[in-house]
């Protein structure tokens, strides 16, 4: 940067942070003394450098603030593709509830009262195939409202990557299992009623259930006797562990006593390689 | 004053035409916006050290964009370019801030 020559690195950078003025400046003006002429170009040359200078500020400020634009664009297109692939999935699943029905309807009127009609309703009812009401337990579990500011009390590194996620797949599933183990008949998770087909599994940063996502807060309806799922959910190692976790993480975490709980049907898969075994009677 | 007019007319120039940078500059534009920022404010601080002078002003910026370019580009080859592209940020931007330290102290004397 200097004229005087830099035995070492540290020099450099002392010279480098203290000696800022381009060298060329004061080159210039020694070996044309200070008060030389004004040249021809002087003017023209600072109104291009300062044109130029200015023109590159501009690009560079043009450039940055299109291609901000530009990833907002993409993200809406996505969300916009999304919404209306899941609106056509409602409105699909809407249309197979609806041809469900009346495919019930007719059935009813085809084996009107006999025992094969009444063994196909218990059925339909068992694998969700119909809409069902009744008294149950209802629990509610949901992740803490907003992410700690406070450090946590663990070692550093030890926090999970998202703070404000703590229940996955494996706490609505320990639930869902639960009340199945307390003796309810139907369960559906935020919605989604459960057949005998459902996964509940985790995939990015949503629960999904049969591939519907869902997120905190997660409402687990069951239909059962209701005094009895209470006292055995209640009693259970899965109620004690997340009232364990409720004062320890901010979790959320209760159910209730429902005296009528309406869980929706869900279009049943058609099973394409089970078939019925032949009945021993039969052979 | 004629410099702030042309500079001012630089920024309309480039807001009106708004050209599109070719992706094979993008990488180079941050550099060569440190160096307009160099250029100038060095360029103030000269002129208020009486010693301004247009031939290197322009040769300087024209340099400074024209050395850190190739040797961004180079680093890219060898697969430093990202790492040179900070240095010569660092460089500049110490540069930049002891050019206004200089100007500061022209204008307000302290």
């Amino acid at each position: 940067m200097t004229s005087r020559p830099s035995t070492s690195a540290t020099e450099l950078l002392v010279d480098l942070v203290t000696n800022t003025a381009d060298p060329g400046y004061a080159a210039a003006t020694a070996r044309r003394g200070t008060d030389a002429r004004r040249r021809w170009f002087d003017r023209p040359a600072v109104v291009l450098g300062c044109l130029l200078v200015g023109f590159t500020l501009a690009v560079a400020y043009v450039h940055t603030h299109r291609s901000a634009p530009d990833v907002a664009k993409v993200h809406n297109s996505l969300v916009a593709r999304v919404k209306a692939a899941q609106a056509s999935g409602d409105a699909l699943e809407a249309k197979a509830q609806q041809l469900n029905g009346e495919i019930a309807k007719a059935r009813q009127q085809a084996l009107p009262g006999t025992s094969l009609g009444t063994r196909l309703q218990r059925a339909q009812l068992l694998a969700g195939a119909t809409p069902v009401v009744g008294q149950g337990l209802a629990v509610q579990l949901a992740d803490p409202p907003q992410p700690t500011a406070t450090p946590s009390s663990g070692r550093a590194g030890t926090t999970p990557i998202d703070d404000s996620q703590l229940l996955t797949d494996r706490d609505v599933r320990s639930v869902v299992n639960e009340l199945w183990h307390d003796g309810a008949e139907a369960i559906a998770v935020n919605g989604v009623r459960l057949t005998p087909t459902s996964a509940i599994r985790f995939a990015g940063q949503a629960v999904l259930v049969d591939f519907a996502p869902i997120t905190s807060p997660y409402t687990i309806d069951a239909i059962g006797d209701s005094d009895v799922l209470v006292t055995s959910f209640a009693d259970s190692d899965v109620a004690g562990r997340y009232h364990t976790l409720t004062s320890v993480e901010g979790i959320s975490f209760s159910w209730t006593q429902q005296r009528r709980l309406h869980l929706p049907a869900t279009a049943a898969a058609t099973p394409r390689y089970a078939s019925p075994a032949p009945s021993r009677s039969s052979r | 004053m004629i410099a702030g007019l042309a500079l001012i007319a630089g920024v309309v120039v480039g807001l009106v035409l708004r050209p599109t940078v070719p992706h094979v500059l993008e990488p180079y534009l941050p550099i060569a916006v440190v160096a307009a920022l160099d250029a100038v404010f060095g360029g103030i601080r000269a002129h208020l050290d009486g010693i301004f002078d247009a031939k290197v002003f322009v040769v300087s910026f024209v340099s400074n964009v024209v050395v850190a370019a190739l040797i961004v580009f180079l680093g890219d080859k060898l697969g430093v370019g990202g790492q040179l592209s900070t240095a010569v940020v660092v460089v500049l931007g110490i540069r930049i801030f002891g050019n206004a330290a200089a100007i500061r102290r022209h204008v307000f004397r302290a």
